[in-house]
Parts: C-alpha cells; sequence; structure tokens
C-alpha cells in the first residue's frame, strides 16, 4: 500500500489520528497496514489480485499467450488437453489465453474507469462540501439527476453515443459511476470543513486549495481507497455485461463478456470452455476484491480500531 | 466516521431474519414449481387452431412499400396481397392470378398488359373506412398504390420494381417533387378503362414484370387508410390478405405479431395441382379446398439463436430453422436424430436460392476507388472455412451472385478473385499500394448484434489481420443495420440476398446503377458497362442470349469485387408432426394461409415435448 508523505501533512495526521504525536509509526496510515496484516483473507486476497496483475502483465508483455488473436482453423473446438486446459474455441484459439488476456481487458478497465470516477467524485464531492451553498446546489442537482437515469440503460446509451472499443466504455462507466463518491466526500467535507485542524490552518493563512486538497481531502482520502475498489469490481462486471450485450469492447479484443456470449450458443454442442473459463476467472477475481475491500475499510475504519 | 452508515448493507443482519428471508424464498420456488408442473400437464390447447411461427430478425414495419427485407415482407405477406401469387406446389415457381381475374393479356409488342381484377374482393374491416366497412376493390387502387410506391416523398425501397419501366411514372415522379403534380394527375401508362379493368403500359419490354407484380411491393393499400393514418399506416395495416392485425396493439416491437384469419377474405382455394411426387406426400389432400384453414397466425421475433431453437423444441413455434451449433446432435448423416424424429418431427431441406455476401460501400473514399484493395480482401476470404464453420457444411461456395436453382447458374464456374489464396491476396494488395498492409486503412465492418454474427464478423477480421488489414466491428439491431446501409454509412456489411423470384436478373439489379441505396444495390455499384449489359438483358426473353448477356454481367461483377461472394445455402429446419400441407417456398411469402394445424395432434405431442 502507498503512504502518503507524512511531511507534507503534518496537521492532517495530527489531527486525524488520535495520538497527540505525529509520527509515521502510528499514523493512522501505518495503523491500517497493521491492521490490515491481522485479516488473513484480506491479505490472501490481496495476493490473489496481484497474482492477476502479474498475468496480465505476462500478457500484455507478450510472454503468456502472444498469438492469442491468432486462428488455427484446424484446432476448432478442440477439447480439453495439457496444452489446452479449456479446450480451444469456434476458430481454434486456446481458450486459457482467451480468458488470461480478458484479464488485460478486464483490470485495464477496471482501473481507468474507476480511476476516472474516483477523480471526477473526489473533486466534486470536496467542492460541493467544502463551499456549500449555490455551488453545492448546483452539484447536488447534477449527481441526482445522473443517479436518477438506471445505469444499465444510462452506460449502455453512452457506448451508443462513443461507439464500441475499449476507451469508450472506460468513459462511460467512468462517467456514470462517480455519484457514491461524490456524495459520501461531501458529506465528509461538511463535517471536517470547521474541525479545528481546519480552522487551524485557516488561522495559518491557508487558501482554500489548500485547505481542500491539503488538509481535509487526506483525511477522507480512506474513503477514496475503498470506493476505488468498489468501483473496480463494478467497472469489471459492466464490462463483461456490456461486451456480452455487444456494446463493450470491440469483437478483436478478448474479453470474459464475448466469451461468455460464445458459449451461449456453444453450450447446445455442448461445449463448455469459454464458460468456464470466463466465469472462474471472474469469479476469482471479484471474489478477492470484495474480501480486498472489506478488509481494507475494516482496517481504515477509525471506529474499528480497538477490536 | 461515517463509513459504517455508507455501508449498512454489509452490517449484521439479526439471524432471525435470515430465516424468515429462506423460508420466503422457499415457499416462492415451492409455488413457481408448481405453477411450472401445473403447465407442463396442458401446455396445448386441443382447439387452439394457430399457426406459431419464428422470424431471426425484429420486422422494421407493415407497409408493403417498405417491405424490402424478408422479416418485414414476410408478415407483410399476410396481410396484403397484389395482382399476381405464386402455385403454393408447383416448381419451377409457376405465377397464378391472386387479385387478378386471369393471367394479365400481353399485346403483341410485349408493352400493353391488361389486367381484369376480381370482383367482390374487399378490404379488411377498418375504421379508416364508412361504417367500418371494408369496401370493394377497384382497378383505381392499384393506379394509387403504385403511384404511393413511385411517391419520391415515400422514398421506398421498392420503386426499383417499375423504376422506368411504366410509361409516364418516373415523370409523374418528378412532378410530384417538384409539387407540380399529385395523385390525381393521370400517369399515361397506368389507366382504368373501367373499374375493375387495368391497363399497364410500358415503356419497354419488361419480361420480369409478372414477377415483380407478385412481391409485397406492388400490394394493393387503400387510400382511405394511408390518409386517415398518415405515417401510422406503418402499425396500422388495412389491406385484402388472409389475415388482418385486428388493433395495432397485436403487435409488440421486437417481440410477436398475433394475425388474425381474415373472415371475409376472398374466395381463394388449396391448389387442385402440385409437382411430382406432392400427391404422393399427402400435399393435395386439401386441393380445391377455402384457404386460410387456421384462426391465427403467430410471428415471433427472436434474434438469438438458442432461444429460438429451445422454443422451438418445445413446440412453441410449429417449425423452425437448425442453429449452427445445434446442427451436429440434430442431423445425423443427413436425416433427423432418431430421438427427435421420435417425438414426431421431420427435416425439411431446401435450397434457400440465395447469396450470402459481404458488401463494400463503392462510395467510400479507399474502398471504392481501389478494385486491387477490393480483390485482395475477396482473395483473403475464405468462404469454405466459412461455410463449414457457420453453416454445417450446409452451403456452396458463391462465385458469382446466382444460387443454384436459377436459370443461369453455371457451376463450372470458378471466379478468380473468389477463390481463396493468401499469397495471391497479399500480391494484391501489394499492388493496391499497402505492402504487407502498411498503409492499409482501418476498416469498419457492420454486424448483427447477435452472437453467431459477431463470430462471423471476427471471422472476416481475422482473415484481414493475416493480410494486414485491421478491421473494426460494429454490432447493429437489423433495423439500424438497414438503416445504416441505405444511408451508405456503412462501410463493409455482411448480408444476404434471398430470390423475390426465380430469374436470375433479381441478383442482377442488385449491381445496376440505378437501383442505388436506398434501392436494393446496397454497395451503390455504379459501371457504365455493366448498365449497358443490363439493360439490354431485360428485353431478352429466358434462353440462351439472355444466359450469354447474364455471364459477362457476372465476369464484371467478378472482376469488379463490389461484394465478397460468400455462400449459397441450403435451408434445414424441423417441422413439428402436427403441421399439415407443409412445402417450404423459397420466393413467396404467403405460404401460412395454405398450413393446416391439427391441433388435437399438437396437444398429444407436445405435452411429451
Amino acid at each position: 500500500m502507498s503512504m502518503p508523505n507524512t511531511d507534507s501533512l503534518p496537521l492532517t495526521a495530527a489531527a486525524a489520528s488520535t495520538s497527540t504525536n505525529a509520527t509515521s509509526r502510528n499514523s493512522l496510515w501505518w495503523d491500517a497496514f497493521r491492521r490490515f496484516k491481522k485479516n488473513k483473507l484480506g491479505v490472501v486476497s490481496f495476493y490473489v489480485i496481484l497474482l492477476y496483475v502479474v498475468v496480465a502483465a505476462l500478457a500484455v508483455t507478450g510472454i503468456l499467450y502472444p498469438d492469442i488473436s491468432v486462428p488455427n482453423q484446424a484446432d476448432a473446438y478442440a477439447s480439453i488437453s495439457l496444452s489446452h486446459p479449456f479446450g480451444t474455441d469456434i476458430f481454434g484459439r486456446d481458450i486459457l489465453g482467451r480468458a488470461i488476456h480478458g484479464t488485460v481487458t478486464a483490470i485495464s478497465i477496471g482501473l481507468l474507469a474507476s480511476t476516472l470516477s474516483l477523480v471526477i467524485g473526489l473533486v466534486l464531492g470536496s467542492v460541493a462540501g467544502y463551499f456549500g451553498g449555490k455551488v453545492d446546489a448546483a452539484i447536488v442537482w447534477l449527481y441526482t439527476t445522473v443517479d436518477s437515469i438506471p445505469y444499465i440503460l444510462l452506460i449502455p446509451s453512452l457506448t451508443f453515443v462513443l461507439g464500441r472499443g475499449l476507451i469508450n466504455v472506460f468513459i462511460a462507466v467512468g462517467l456514470t459511476s462517480w455519484v457514491t463518491t461524490a456524495r459520501l466526500v461531501r458529506g465528509e467535507f461538511f463535517k471536517h470543513k470547521h474541525r479545528d485542524y481546519v480552522m487551524a490552518a485557516h488561522a495559518l493563512g491557508a487558501n482554500d486549495r489548500r485547505k481542500i486538497f491539503g488538509h481535509i481531502l487526506p483525511n477522507v482520502a480512506h474513503l477514496a481507497f475503498v470506493q476505488f475498489g468498489l468501483g473496480f469490481v463494478s467497472a469489471i462486471k459492466i464490462e463483461v455485461i456490456l461486451s456480452y450485450l455487444g456494446l463493450g469492447v470491440d469483437p478483436s479484443q478478448p474479453s470474459w463478456g464475448l466469451m461468455i456470449d460464445d458459449a451461449k450458443n456453444e453450450l447446445a454442442r455442448p461445449y463448455w470452455g469459454n464458460l468456464a473459463a470466463a466465469t472462474m476467472f471472474m469469479f476469482g477475481l471479484i471474489l478477492s476484491f470484495n474480501l480486498f475491500n472489506d478488509a481494507l475499510r475494516e482496517a481504515l475504519d477509525p471506529k474499528m480500531k480497538n477490536k | 466516521m461515517a463509513l459504517s452508515k455508507a455501508y449498512p448493507a454489509r452490517q449484521f443482519r439479526p439471524r432471525g431474519q435470515t430465516a424468515t428471508f429462506v423460508q420466503v424464498l422457499l415457499a416462492g420456488a415451492v409455488a413457481i414449481a408448481l405453477a411450472i408442473t401445473g403447465c407442463t400437464k396442458k401446455r396445448f390447447d386441443e382447439n387452439d387452431n394457430s399457426l406459431n411461427l419464428v422470424l431471426r430478425a425484429n420486422v422494421k414495419g407493415l407497409d408493403p412499400i417498405s417491405a424490402n427485407d424478408l422479416y418485414s415482407s414476410t408478415v407483410i405477406a399476410q396481410m396484403y396481397e397484389g395482382l399476381l401469387e405464386y402455385n403454393y406446389l408447383k416448381r419451377p415457381f409457376t405465377l397464378q392470378p391472386a387479385l387478378a381475374e386471369a393471367m394479365p393479356e400481353v399485346s403483341k409488342d410485349g408493352l400493353t398488359y391488361t389486367f381484369k381484377i376480381k370482383k367482390g374482393v374487399k378490404f379488411h374491416d377498418n375504421a379508416a373506412f364508412k361504417d367500418g366497412k371494408g369496401r370493394e376493390i377497384t382497378a383505381q387502387d392499384f393506379i394509387y398504390s403504385w403511384k404511393r410506391l413511385a411517391d419520391p416523398r415515400n422514398a421506398s425501397e421498392g420503386f426499383w420494381i417499375f423504376d422506368g419501366k411504366i410509361k409516364g411514372l418516373n415523370e409523374w415522379a418528378q412532378m410530384v417533387k417538384a409539387e407540380k403534380a399529385n395523385y390525381d394527375t393521370p400517369v399515361e401508362g397506368l389507366t382504368a378503362t373501367d373499374s375493375n379493368t387495368l391497363v399497364v403500359k410500358l415503356t419497354g419490354v419488361y419480361h420480369q414484370l409478372p414477377f415483380v407484380l407478385a412481391m409485397p411491393f406492388a400490394s394493393i393499400v387503400p387510400k382511405e387508410a394511408v390518409e386517415k393514418y398518415g405515417k401510422e399506416f406503418l402499425n396500422n395495416p388495412v389491406g385484402t390478405g388472409p389475415f388482418v392485425l385486428e388493433k395495432p396493439t397485436d403487435w409488440v416491437r421486437n417481440s410477436k405479431i398475433t394475425l388474425k384469419k381474415n373472415p371475409s377474405y376472398r374466395p381463394a382455394t388449396y391448389p387442385t395441382e402440385g409437382a411430382p411426387g406432392d400427391a404422393e406426400k399427402g400435399l393435395l389432400a386439401d386441393a380445391g379446398k377455402q384457404v386460410p384453414f387456421i384462426d391465427k397466425l403467430v410471428f415471433n421475433e427472436i434474434v438469438e439463436d438458442q432461444p429460438r431453437w429451445q422454443n422451438g423444441l418445445k413446440g412453441n413455434f410449429d417449425w423452425f430453422d437448425i442453429p449452427k451449433d445445434n446442427f451436429e446432435n440434430a442431423v445425423k448423416d443427413n436425416k433427423i436424430a432418431p430421438e427427435l424424429g421420435a417425438k414426431g418431427m421431420a427435416l425439411d431441406v431446401t435450397p434457400a436460392l440465395d447469396v450470402t455476401y459481404i458488401g463494400f460501400n463503392m462510395t467510400d473514399k479507399e474502398l471504392g476507388k481501389n478494385k486491387l484493395l477490393r480483390q485482395a480482401i475477396s482473395k483473403a476470404f475464405d468462404s469454405k472455412t466459412y461455410i463449414q464453420k457457420f453453416l454445417n457444411g450446409r452451403g456452396v461456395a458463391a462465385q458469382g451472385p446466382i444460387p443454384p436453382g436459377v436459370d443461369a447458374y453455371d457451376d463450372v464456374y470458378k471466379n478468380p478473385n473468389a477463390e481463396f489464396d493468401l499469397a495471391k491476396a497479399k500480391e494484391l494488395l501489394a499492388k493496391a499500394g499497402f505492402p504487407e498492409g502498411k498503409g492499409a486503412p482501418e476498416l469498419t465492418y457492420e454486424a448483427l448484434s447477435d452472437a453467431t454474427a459477431r463470430q462471423g464478423a471476427e471471422f472476416f477480421a481475422q482473415s484481414m489481420a493475416a493480410i494486414g488489414i485491421k478491421v473494426k466491428i460494429n454490432s447493429n439491431t437489423w433495423p439500424q443495420f438497414q438503416e445504416k446501409i441505405k444511408g451508405q454509412k456503412a462501410q463493409i456489411f455482411g448480408i444476404a440476398w434471398g430470390a423475390d423470384y426465380p430469374d436470375a436478373q433479381n441478383f442482377f439489379q442488385l449491381f445496376y446503377s440505378k437501383n442505388k441505396t436506398p434501392g436494393p444495390n446496397d454497395s451503390s455499384f455504379t459501371n457504365l458497362e455493366f448498365d449497358k449489359l443490363y439493360e439490354e438483358s431485360l428485353k431478352l426473353p429466358a434462353g440462351e442470349e439472355r444466359t450469354k448477356l447474364y455471364r459477362k454481367l457476372r465476369d464484371i461483377v467478378a472482376d469488379e469485387s463490389p461484394w465478397v461472394f460468400n455462400a449459397h445455402r441450403l435451408g434445414y429446419r424441423l417441422v413439428h408432426g402436427w403441421v399439415g400441407n407443409f412445402k417450404w417456398t423459397e420466393v413467396a411469402n404467403d405460404y401460412p394461409k395454405y398450413i393446416r394445424i391439427d391441433a388435437k395432434k399438437r396437444a398429444e405431442l407436445g405435452s411429451k415435448l
């Protein structure tokens, strides 16, 4: 886990943690890390996620299954063997390789989309919470409006406008999933903006930007972490759904959603390689992400500190 | 901190509550299970004299002038009729009078056709008429309907059937465009000498006229309904056909269309003679009886293969196609699988009289001007593998537009650009200015959104990747897909053409420049020599001389490669045991009226499905 540079946050660390002494050893973050380590399930999940990332990185660099989009007609619908643990698909491509490359798609969409939604959510939430008044009213209006449109309609319509493709999917997901983050951050800002440490910063002459980004934001940053994780999971799921519906990534790009789409016809053969591989890969990643998120949330929650 | 409040769902749930939740779930499951088993006992009503069919794409609209796709025109053909129709049983396909009293009298020069129209035929009862009662049809109705087809404001995809053929009709259309004429302005080539005599004068010989008159485009529509409904006429069909859409809500968009038997349908009988062997198959048992035999006709729209197949097996459709992924289980040694045969189903195999192809937009900056690029793409596409993979070998690799079974089909001809050869394709691509695909434009392929169509698109993209051309794939619904093609917005598109009538001209008109999209020339192919030869071929009756011209036309198309010729398909479908009088008709869509359903047998066989 990344740790903030404590030098830049002397006040925040002091104010947020209950300790009066702002050393890095018992800062909120260190404390959270210590507690996170105690959660075995969380740690295992973290390693599983790490494994996915490593596998994806190996696939991107071409070490694992470099020729996955090259068809091999002679090998179509091969059954399970050592060289093809999940068999091959209609075009003779190795299904395990497809699933691994699908991981790349999933992780990149998760990463990009949840980063985008996090940035939008954090900025809008902090600005709304900090300034209040008309700015707040405007932002609340915006996110209430966005939130009132069911995402299952909003995202497909956005992808209709933007067209298919990885980038467009991540823009569509990012632009529609920032509301919860914004709402949470806004609430936190309301609470924090009149706290003593902010007043102190104000008294020392800090401007708005410094107070928002230098002081309050680091104190609500744990929220961002958890939101990021949740966003990641939902972005992966949305990508799969969109690709399944034919609105997601370009079909030339491997995706779990496309594999399940293939599988719905192939099950009649009966041929289940695509379905098994895609769902197992999805299951592993999403389950570990959820467990990891839970562990992270517990670790970062000051209320759980003494448990 | 606020965290725990933000995630109440993750907090503890009292155990007692969980238990009740499970109980509720269980109770629900039991209730549903009971309901299902309750249903299976009586799945089909013994008195339900209905025919249930399935379409694999969505219907666009129910106006005859927009009947340019198979799915819409299949439904339209149930409600609308024209002067002529095909004999249900005879092969090769033979025309017979429908709303006409008899086959037309043709003048010696072949330029004047005189039709006598049946007396006493009435339009469907509809609020558009006085007292809601359908009025009798007249010759004037045909003139009105055909003017409507020509009216440029309607931008009909079907005007090609009369374009430049009927004296004064094109001029009339021009005047309407300039707002100098209306529907009362006479057209020289279309006159009604009395209320049931229609005289059609042609600009030149048009041997295909009787064929096109059997197409839904040339159907008769009542002026009253068109005027009453305006744009909504698309959803409020009023014709003379054997079935009626009683109310617009009987059409649930993208789901199903329920038609009822037309109680005042004209006297029309089941054919008394058929092709050799029909009598032995029991197809002549109903000879001479009034049609239709069924009371209700339902068209279901199901885009995906598996739901269509599963519903078909369950007996929800009376016949249905076999998808590629189910083929091996359904057909063994070209016979129906025994376990399906034991359930009373039969296998029907009929050549589809069609050509599947990948069309290029010839107005496209890159593709339109670069013949070598098109040839390279064509050579890099392996239609034999495609047929194995997607059609289970049920088809022949197409060498040109004409399918086997249509006159002028040449079974020895090999199209030099259609034969798969990667090395030659790469050579051609280099000649086209893109060695190894360097500098080649990224192409966009428009496909339908179902899984099989997407896989077909992927197959094309892979074939192109092999010579270094990148292809992007777009998914569309059928109406969206059509819209893109008609607007020349689709760069490359995978589509098929099924014969409207059994004449090769129906395939060559797809390349005639005056039929440019929104007409049937989807590629907007323009070639002066082709146009000249095509126009010449129109003047000739069927025979050796015309066949020679057809070969020349084919050679031009093969060389210019506006399409990648893919396959001529063989239709495989399963027919349930309770369906009587089934004979697959490839060019006519009015078959439901001849079908007989044995509802008792359906109730009996259906309970075992």
